[in-house]
């Protein structure tokens, strides 16, 4: 086609430069007007004069460098704009190499740049909107978390309640743990005011009535005191309907126990307008491009009208929270993007893939035809496809150039029909399955909806509530075991370890409680009584003539706790004891997973003299490099490793106890072995020159009163 | 006359734009329109060490639909990261983009705490500030709309790089 009728029909809006020599340029074909003004000096052989567009002499460097190479290939300079003396235009450039000639185009692209800014402008209004919306349900919750968790509520403090309501644009209520309205704000009334229609219901209650029609998740949340975050529709005949974001949130008491709810509302009813004005924002969400809650929603429907088996998948996004903390909000959309598109490239067919909430993703998975009765061989599809989405986040994610972070995804599953034939029903198991997936231990894991779920989740209730009256009641006691000097036989010290004798029963393990406790944040209250009472004998030990040491164990979730340190400075000065006969037991995961908040914590109790070891040495991260960054003073050999030593041990099997001794020694750190149940095994550390050990060989765990008379005997 | 390449960075709606065109025009429009890829505007300034042509780059605000391109500070002898005091996200992104610019260079920077005749909006604590503070030569809370510090924080800049 001739390059004239193009140019009539506006198609050649364009400058296209060849290049000829180093420096020097030859125009191909040049638009009218625009063109001239741009680059006056391209007449002929051109050079670029030093006065020509900025951005376009800087792309001209990466330009180079492409025809340099002499390979095949196209850049792109990105989108700029240009005041011209009569006007402003929209640029993009690119740079060709193609059969040995170097081609440099320049575009004039006003129409679509407009057509891109308003795509743009709608869902950066909307991106604000939202952010805002989110940051006030945010602030509103840390606010109340800080008002309302203490133990007391004096005539100051309910002011600054008050007066937080009053201040805010948000609609809230304060509920009691039963639902009850303890407070509210005039603007949770404003939200529904309306003269047309009168309600005949409290705000709240009507809010709390739509969460629970419109969300299966609902009656989960708030049997297990979470917090959820999600848009009601609130339909009000005759008028339009209003679009709502809810928060709800509840408020812990220290010993973990809901004291309240908080329930904030807004009106999101603009942003969803907004939204309608641009057809795809409606039904995908914004970072991944996937479709979103309510498509999915829509499809799920279609789907179990269509009466063929499928597997709906919840995906739930593992402390995604902490990637956002630790690396902004930026990457975390980033980390998303990417996980989403790994996702997706594991769905087939007519799989859909959706982003249902911040860190939710849902699927329906077809699965392949076969009689009901067959559930083994449809949770056999389901489980391998679910294995596949999480090894798809088992490398790491990259989200920008040095960030490196690690993602864990947990699903919960229930299959159609055999599970159920209702879309509420399949979304409300799956979301039970997840919730039960997260209770494992493991960084991913999957959980299909089943009957017994229901009753482990009953049971795991049950125990909960147990927990919660032992505290209560101090069903809790301290037993001490010995720790000796393998060199002289004599206890130098005691590691201090919970026992909980509930009412009417026998005493309950450890292992069955203290993970419970961990999940639930029921470990903080606990943790705290077993540093008080840990003091508390050891200042009785003390008191004896005793001068043993005392070791306490700190779990994960205490060294989240922000008070840790206060509570330790205020037992040391409770109970008048030395602070350098304490020790605090650290495992290598919790090392890892809070690096400056333990960074700090031990920089803070090795001020008071206190000392610090690693528990469950070899067994965690293995990370080595924290050994000499944080303030250690011993490891401890996990037990796992001394039970290897039989006396048919081979030398493989304590390399690595003589690899973790003489580590620990090049470091200046002590050595204490866990676990100790033979001579054989005493006699080997003795050798190798590991002089401190625990074990039953020693002695077991004992109650208080006979761990001062194994003492006596001791000395 | 000296010509020295600077560059306005900022999560998106920070009000970038705006204050160049306060700055180089004297221009302020309440209404908000987002800016795509670059502009780039020329301004004269007087520095105890002469006369200065800034080349004021406005690069689009980074956020979910545009990505960070350390291309663009190639040759910058500054940069201003812009934040919006009534949004608490814009100072962390801003934070979070620093980061990103000092992996690829290490030219002074200033932060620009805007829309200063808003009320503040977000809560964080001096001490917080502070910190955010102390990896900037200096901060200037700004008003693209009132002028506010537009003029001191640009001939402060210009100051910097002139020495």
């Amino acid at each position: 086609m001739d390059a004239s009728l193009l140019k009539t029909l506006g198609l050649l809006d364009c400058i296209i430069i060849q290049r000829v020599n180093t420096n020097e340029f030859e125009v191909l074909y040049m638009s009218n007007n625009w063109a001239t003004e741009l680059l006056p000096e391209a007449v002929g052989i051109f050079t670029f004069s030093e006065d020509s567009s900025p951005y376009l002499l800087d792309f001209l460097i990466d330009a180079k460098n492409l025809w340099n190479s002499e390979k095949d290939g196209k850049i792109d300079s990105g989108i700029w704009s240009e005041q011209l003396p009569s006007q402003l235009i929209r640029l993009e450039a690119t740079a060709f190499y193609k059969n040995k000639n170097q081609f440099l185009q320049i575009n004039k692209i006003d129409t679509s740049y407009e057509e891109k800014q308003k795509t743009l402008q709608i869902a950066r209004e909307l991106m604000f909107s939202a952010d805002k919306i989110s940051e006030q349900h945010e602030y509103l919750h840390a606010k109340m978390d800080e008002l309302l968790s203490g133990p007391t509520q004096t005539f100051f403090l309910k002011q600054q309640i008050s007066q937080a309501l009053e201040q805010t644009d948000l609609g809230v209520a304060i509920l009691t743990p039963e639902l009850q309205i303890v407070n509210s704000n005039p603007a949770l009334k404003a939200l529904f005011t309306d003269s047309n229609i009168k309600i005949n219901i409290p705000e709240d209650r009507l809010v709390i009535e739509l969460f629970r029609t419109q969300y299966p998740e609902c009656e989960r949340i708030f049997s297990t005191g979470s917090t959820w975050s999600g848009e009601l529709y609130w339909l009000n005949p005759p008028r339009h309907g209003k679009w709502l974001k809810m928060t709800i949130h509840p408020i812990m008491s220290a010993n973990q126990v809901i004291q309240y709810w908080i329930l904030s509302v807004s009106d999101i009813t603009q942003i969803k307008f907004l939204l309608k004005r641009n057809e795809k924002l409606v039904h995908f969400d914004a970072v991944t491009d996937l479709p979103n809650r309510q498509f999915f929603w829509k499809k799920l429907e279609e789907k179990v009208n269509q009466s063929l088996p499928f597997c709906l998948l919840y995906c739930d996004i593992k402390n995604f929270k902490r990637i956002n903390e630790l690396y902004g909000h930026q990457i975390g959309d980033q980390a998303i993007k990417e996980l989403a598109s790994r996702l997706n490239s594991i769905t087939q067919g007519d799989d859909l893939l959706a982003r249902i909430g911040g860190t939710e993703f849902a699927v329906i998975m077809n699965l392949k035809e076969g009689s009901p009765s067959q559930s083994i061989k449809y949770q056999e599809q389901c489980s391998k496809f679910a294995e596949e989405l999480i090894n798809s986040c088992r490398i790491p994610f990259y989200p920008a150039p040095g960030q490196k972070c690690e993602i864990g995804l947990n699903v919960g599953a229930a299959v159609f029909p055999l599970d159920s034939s209702n879309a509420e029903e399949l979304m409300k198991y799956a979301d039970l399955a997840v919730y039960s997936a997260k209770k494992q231990k493991s960084q991913s894991s999957i959980q299909f909806y089943s009957k017994q779920l229901i009753e482990a989740s009953r049971k795991r209730i049950e125990m909960e509530d147990a927990l919660r009256v032992a505290i209560k009641n101090q069903e809790f006691e301290i037993f001490l075991q010995p720790i000796l000097d393998l060199s002289t036989n004599k206890i130098v010290k005691a590691e201090a370890l919970i026992r909980w004798r509930q009412k009417g029963h026998a005493l309950v393990s450890p292992e069955e409680f203290i993970p419970l406790a961990e999940q639930t944040g029921l470990i903080i209250p606990i943790g705290k009584w077993v540093i008080s009472e840990a003091f508390r004998l050891l200042a009785q030990l003390n008191k004896q003539g005793e001068s043993i040491s005392i070791a306490i164990n700190l779990s994960p979730r205490q060294i989240s706790d922000r008070q840790l340190f206060e509570f330790i400075q205020s037992n040391v000065d409770e109970y008048k004891i030395n602070a350098q006969k304490v020790e605090f037991e650290l495992t290598e995961g919790v090392l890892i997973d809070n690096y400056e908040k333990v960074h700090l914590l031990l920089e803070q109790i090795h001020e008071l003299g206190m000392k610090v070891s690693i528990d469950d040495f070899g067994t965690g991260y293995s990370s080595l490099s924290y050994l000499q960054k944080l303030r250690i003073d011993h490891l401890k050999i996990d037990r796992a490793f001394i039970k290897e030593l039989t006396e048919s041990s081979k030398e493989g099997d304590f390399a690595l106890i003589l690899a973790i001794i003489s580590m620990a020694k090049s470091l200046n750190l002590g050595v204490i072995a866990e676990g100790v149940e033979t001579q054989v095994q005493r006699n080997f550390l003795v050798t190798n020159n590991c002089n401190v050990a625990q074990g039953y060989l020693f002695s077991p765990p004992l109650p208080f009163i006979d761990f001062c008379q194994l003492l006596k005997g001791n000395s | 006359m000296m010509q020295k390449k600077v560059c306005l960075l900022g999560a998106s709606g920070v009000g970038k734009t705006s204050l160049i065109k306060q700055y180089v025009e004297g221009i302020f429009s309440e209404k908000y329109l987002t800016s795509i890829g670059v502009k780039i505007d020329k301004k004269q300034v007087e520095t105890k060490s002469g006369q200065v042509k800034l080349m004021i780059w406005d690069i689009e605000g980074i956020d979910r639909y545009c990505g960070f391109q350390p291309k663009y500070l190639r040759g910058a002898s500054a940069y201003i990261i812009v934040s919006d005091q009534t949004r608490s996200q814009s100072l962390l992104e801003g934070v979070e983009i620093q980061k990103m610019i000092k992996e690829v260079t290490d030219i002074p920077g200033l932060l620009a705490i805007n829309k200063s005749d808003l009320p503040e909006a977000w809560h964080w604590s001096q001490k917080e500030l502070e910190d955010i503070q102390s990896g900037y030569e200096k901060t200037f809370h700004t008003s693209a709309k009132t002028g506010e510090n537009v003029e001191n924080m640009f001939t402060h800049l210009a100051q910097i790089i002139a020495e």
